[in-house]
């Protein structure tokens, strides 16, 4: 055994799980405060890589300038889609909600292709981009600088989201909504806001995972489709758990990777869902979600 | 006389009654024509993941057919340009076909996709009254006898791959191969027969790499090729992403090989956004990059000047796409017969040393579905371009 090759594949599979586990914190947030199961959430991603691509490369700013203006952009977009689509949407059928939101992520591909055209993109290049060589007891073992940071990016985003969770007020009435909204009100919590509030977090960190992705692999109005593997990633972690999202975003990386390397890449995607119908038979709520039963 | 039309009727609802009354007049009346005109109806990606090259392709063919009509047409019959668009989706494409074809009578389609043209082939042969080309380059459809009514306006995928893999072995005999794809019918097309005709050249294929559509991080797949270090690598099935990222990473890995793209990975603005990953990067092109000014590609020099912005070589591939068929078409008015599929095929068939205007530097013949001709391009990140690294290349 290669153990060399195998540490390194290792990395690589963390580093994109990573990634995976950012998009699905955009996505937890909002499901655990709303309970909207947010289709949309590849295209917001694909929205904020090009924010970031537009105020980056068409206005010329540095990145230091165009991330956080790229997130703010993201908490804008979050607190209007919530003000005009989601909230007139409250007490309606979530399957109402549901499609408001893939007709939401439809919208979301021909603004950007009406705004940028359709053609593939290269982010410009703002992680620094000299190799990582880890000594390791079999040698030095590559690390891919992109992924490397972007991963550790995502890390850092996805503890302060935790931490927010557990200790700011704001998100201690988030997770007061979302365990009663009805008990929630009576205590005076103001249950819109926290939609809202859910809503710009959600996108921020959609966003942020976009602009990361785009940095890695290039940015076109079809990276939405990288929503399809952070559903799989939600569904394993639990719907509304953060730390479920960390954990199976590095799993399901790490997964991918050792199939794509063992078995060949055709194999990724039959192995991810494989895991999923798993976790589906023996915990449907997820490894870390809420254990709920919905008699429909 | 080109039009591009959108879907009609959207808001038919709620014209006033005279609106409705005249637009229902028209719609009987159907669209007003030359009775003898040619019509060359298309299902074109305008929008959609195929958009990028759509767009082009739309031009080109919208040009080509202008150029055409403002000689007086063919023979002195006008060409009509129809075209829809249908976000790359088989089925939009297929009522595009039908709403074109049962409104005009149409003797040239232009298809959007592997998959749409083989869905039309059953109904091509039912009607035998069009030709079809198309943007796909796929190897099955490249079979006069199962696709009798089709053809390719360049080399399909394997003969990509042919040519491809004939200067590997002029240069480096003997080399090491890599294959990378897509893991899509567009990406698996020329895998099988490429590594037999790689073997057949004396080169060895050591190591095929499938990536997940919509991959990203491709670090486990760089790391793969880097246990093999293969002396060229093909991508194949890719536009841009992960091009990029794979090249940047087997830099970064001390990999010493050469990276090679086909037709769709190797338009000159696409190439460029890669960056400094641009540099060296080989691919075979059927036809020239709109830059050329070399004297024998008059054509060249009329496109620059209808459009004096740099066009993709998708807007390429339009063009010529336009220029085979009205050539067909000439070729069989010639005859005498009437218009069908099979004397338009038989048209195109009879194509012998033809001038593309320089378009592909080589004349060309047609004899079964593809056009077997392709040249190697590198990337030059200095001039910002893609230049030719090789003569053209024919295959027999």
């Amino acid at each position: 055994m290669d153990w060399l090759f195998l540490f390194e594949v290792a990395i690589a599979g963390l580093g994109a799980g990573g990634l995976y586990a950012l998009a699905a914190v955009g996505f937890v947030v909002v499901y655990k405060a709303t309970r909207v199961v947010n289709m949309a959430i590849g295209e917001i991603l694909m929205l904020g890589a090009f924010v970031f691509f537009g105020f980056a490369s068409g206005l010329g700013w540095p990145p230091w300038a165009a991330v956080p203006a790229a997130l703010v952009v993201g908490g804008l977009f979050g607190g209007v889609v919530e003000r005009t689509m989601i909230r007139p949407m409250l007490g309606e059928s979530p399957i109402a909600v549901f499609m408001i939101t893939v007709g939401l992520g439809s919208l979301l591909v021909g603004l950007v292709e009406l705004v940028w055209s359709p053609e593939p993109r290269r982010l410009p290049a703002f992680l620094p981009d000299a190799p990582i060589f880890l000594p390791t007891p079999w040698g030095e073992a590559y690390v891919s600088p992109k992924t490397a940071y972007a991963s550790a990016a995502a890390l850092v985003l996805i503890t302060g989201f935790m931490l927010a969770f557990r200790y700011w007020r704001g998100g201690v009435a988030l997770r007061a909504t979302a365990t009663d909204r009805g008990a929630a009100y009576t205590v005076g919590i103001n249950v819109p806001l926290v939609f809202a509030t859910a809503w710009i977090a959600g996108s921020v960190a959609a966003f942020g995972a976009g602009v990361l992705l785009g940095a890695i692999g290039g940015i076109s109005s079809t990276m939405g489709v990288f929503g399809l593997s952070v559903l799989v990633v939600v569904i394993v972690g639990g719907l509304d758990s953060l730390l479920g999202a960390l954990v199976a975003g590095l799993l399901i990386g790490l997964l991918e990777a050792l199939a794509g390397t063992f078995l060949g890449g055709e194999y990724k995607l039959l192995v991810t869902f494989g895991l999923l119908v798993v976790v589906l038979l023996i915990r449907p709520y997820g490894l870390f979600g809420t254990r709920e039963i919905e008699r429909l | 006389m080109p039009t591009s039309r959108h879907h009609p009727g959207g808001s038919a609802g709620r014209a006033p009654a005279p609106v409705a009354l005249v637009a229902l007049a028209l719609l009987v009346a159907g669209p007003a024509r030359a009775a003898d005109e040619i019509v060359l109806g298309a299902s074109v990606p305008i929008t959609g993941v195929f958009a990028f090259a759509g767009v082009g392709i739309h031009a080109g063919i919208g040009d080509y057919v202008g150029l055409v009509n403002q000689d007086g047409g063919i023979d002195g019959r006008p060409v009509r340009y129809v075209a829809e668009d249908t976000a790359y989706k088989v089925d939009a494409s297929v009522a595009a076909f039908n709403r074109i074809t049962s409104q005009y009578e149409v003797q040239l389609y232009y298809g959007d996709s592997t998959a749409f043209s083989k869905t039309m082939a059953p109904e091509l042969a039912r009607r035998g009254t069009i030709l079809m080309g198309g943007d796909s380059f796929a190897s099955e459809l490249n079979d006069p006898e199962r696709f009798p009514y089709h053809f390719l306006s360049g080399p399909d995928y394997t003969e990509m791959f042919g040519i491809l893999l004939r200067y590997i072995a002029d240069q480096s005999p003997g080399a090491k191969v890599a294959f990378v794809h897509s893991d899509t019918e567009f990406g698996r097309d020329p895998i099988a027969r490429g590594t037999e005709i790689a073997e057949e050249l004396g080169l060895s294929v050591p190591i095929t790499i499938v990536t997940a559509p919509g991959s990203v991080d491709v670090t486990t797949e760089v790391l793969r090729l880097r246990r093999v270090r293969p002396d060229y690598t093909i991508f194949h099935g890719y536009v841009l992403a992960p091009i990029p990222e794979f090249i940047t990473q087997a830099r970064q890995m001390r990999l010493r090989t050469e990276f090679m793209g086909t037709f769709w990975s190797m338009d000159n603005a696409i190439v460029q956004t890669m960056g400094d990953a641009a540099d060296g990067f080989l691919g075979v092109m059927p036809y020239r990059y709109y830059y050329d000014e070399s004297a024998d590609a008059p054509m060249l020099a009329k496109i620059r000047e209808i459009r004096p912005e740099y066009q993709s070589t998708a807007y390429m591939q339009g063009f010529v796409t336009a220029m085979l068929m009205i050539e067909a078409t000439r070729r069989a008015l010639a005859t005498g017969e009437p218009l069908t599929g099979a004397s338009l095929k038989a048209g195109l068939n009879s194509i012998r040393d033809f001038d593309t205007g320089g378009l592909i530097g080589v004349p060309i013949s047609i004899t079964g579905n593809s056009v077997p001709v392709g040249r190697i391009y590198r990337a030059d990140a200095q001039a910002g371009r893609m230049v030719p690294a090789s003569d053209w290349i024919v295959l027999e």
